[in-house]
């Protein structure tokens, strides 16, 4: 029931960064399915081998994967749903902890933080790298077929 | 091809690179998008070399060359935008309408609104109460967030409009999401209803997070594009970095008050 819940709200989340972005209405939804996506993922990565970087790879890639299917299917950048759906996957929290543990005077607890920040960024980086390197092709089975 | 139709076409392929970059197009698109729009008009010997912050574009020719610069500085994002010139784009490429056409829809698509105010702010706070639920927050924190959210959009709105630089803004804002959050806490405390001013922070300062940029660098890195997903980097790593100051300076006055931290 939470992991319904929290991939509702991460739903609504992406819908909220969609509008700052100015996403076009029609694409409102399919940017929270991606975000949606993507925390699910990352739920249930985290529930089978808790290791933030590793579920924040996978989860990342996942919602690349739902990017591209969309951006092929919606006939609209790949970047519109990415942008939106990966929100929930960037390491704010990370940068807070850092932050706070540095004005606390607490060095060790800044530099753990700060390289678990690092690290879930690299993983964010290497889950995008990796399905953008999928032929475009490999996308095309989700357009609509042309009138 | 006659030199005003390639001045023309080169006119229109440097308008419309401007305009996704501008919006938050990646480095790629952008040139690709540019070499798309020259050769479905027939024009050889084209180039574009497109930077973060710039496109320089020039045509070959035998009568001499022709060139455009274009200086983009850094503004909003608007996705909206950069899907319509995708479909211009596309447009161009396949339905190969009149370049008159072309720079007509292109005037168009560059007038395109921004959400309206009441709206973004409203997302503002409906997402950081959101991302407070999301990082283990309960229905408070998630209320405690949302007023951040909401007096951090109302203030970059009407008060801090980019004339003072990124890096002040984005202090100044993750300033006001550290102070509010903390007061609504402090709010819901006095009410006898406990809340976690983590979660609330966090969720508070996730519209602030540079996480667009982050993404478009990592895609630049990614195809090559190393300068500009240099600069992209760089600009996350300074907007999070002045997110840290904005937190902490809060935090740090609060316990110089005699505050208890966290």
């Amino acid at each position: 029931m939470t992991f319904v819940l929290q991939c509702l709200v991460a739903f609504i989340a992406t819908v909220a960064f969609a509008v700052l972005f100015h996403v076009p209405r029609a694409q409102y939804a399919w940017c929270g399915f991606t975000g949606a996506a993507g925390w699910a993922c990352y739920l249930a990565c985290m529930a089978a081998w808790p290791s933030a970087p590793m579920a924040s790879l996978v989860a990342t890639a996942v919602l690349t994967v739902f990017a591209r299917a969309f951006a092929a299917y919606r006939r609209c950048p790949s970047t519109v749903f990415l942008i939106c759906g990966i929100f929930p996957l960037v390491p704010g929290a990370g940068i807070y902890y850092t932050a706070y543990a540095f004005i606390l005077g607490d060095m060790d607890g800044c530099a753990a933080n700060g390289a678990q920040t690092l690290k879930i960024a690299v993983a964010i980086a290497l889950g995008i790298v990796a399905v953008f390197a999928l032929p475009a092709g490999a996308f095309r089975v989700f357009a609509p077929r042309e009138k | 091809m006659d030199g005003p139709h390639k001045r023309a076409v080169l006119e229109l392929a440097a308008g419309m690179g401007e305009a996704l970059l501008e919006n938050g197009g990646e480095i790629f698109r952008v040139q690709e998008t540019m070499e798309r729009v020259a050769k479905s008009y027939g024009c050889e010997g084209f180039h574009a070399y497109v930077l973060t912050n710039g496109i320089f574009a020039s045509v070959d020719g035998p009568d001499g060359g022709e060139g455009a610069v274009r200086h983009v500085p850094a503004s909003r994002v608007h996705l909206g935008r950069v899907a319509a010139l995708n479909a211009l784009s596309r447009d161009i490429e396949l339905r190969h309408i009149p370049p008159e056409e072309a720079a007509r829809r292109l005037e168009e698509v560059r007038a395109i609104p921004y959400t309206p105010a009441a709206k973004s702010v409203a997302a503002c706070a409906v997402g950081a109460a959101c991302f407070a639920v999301l990082f283990g927050g309960g229905a408070a924190d998630g209320a405690a967030a949302f007023a951040a959210g909401l007096v951090m959009q109302l203030c970059a709105q009407k008060f801090l409009t980019g004339s003072m630089g990124k890096i002040i803004t984005n202090i100044l804002l993750s300033a006001i999401v550290t102070a509010v959050g903390l007061l609504a806490s402090a709010a819901f405390a006095s009410a006898g209803i406990a809340t976690n001013p983590d979660y609330v922070l966090i969720g508070g300062i996730i519209p602030l997070v540079p996480g667009m940029m982050l993404t478009t660098s990592f895609r630049d890195f990614a195809n090559g594009d190393y300068l500009s997903g240099t600069i992209r980097i760089m600009d996350a790593l300074l907007v999070g970095g002045s997110i840290a100051v904005g937190v902490g300076a809060v935090l740090a006055a609060r316990a110089a008050m005699g505050g208890v931290l966290g």
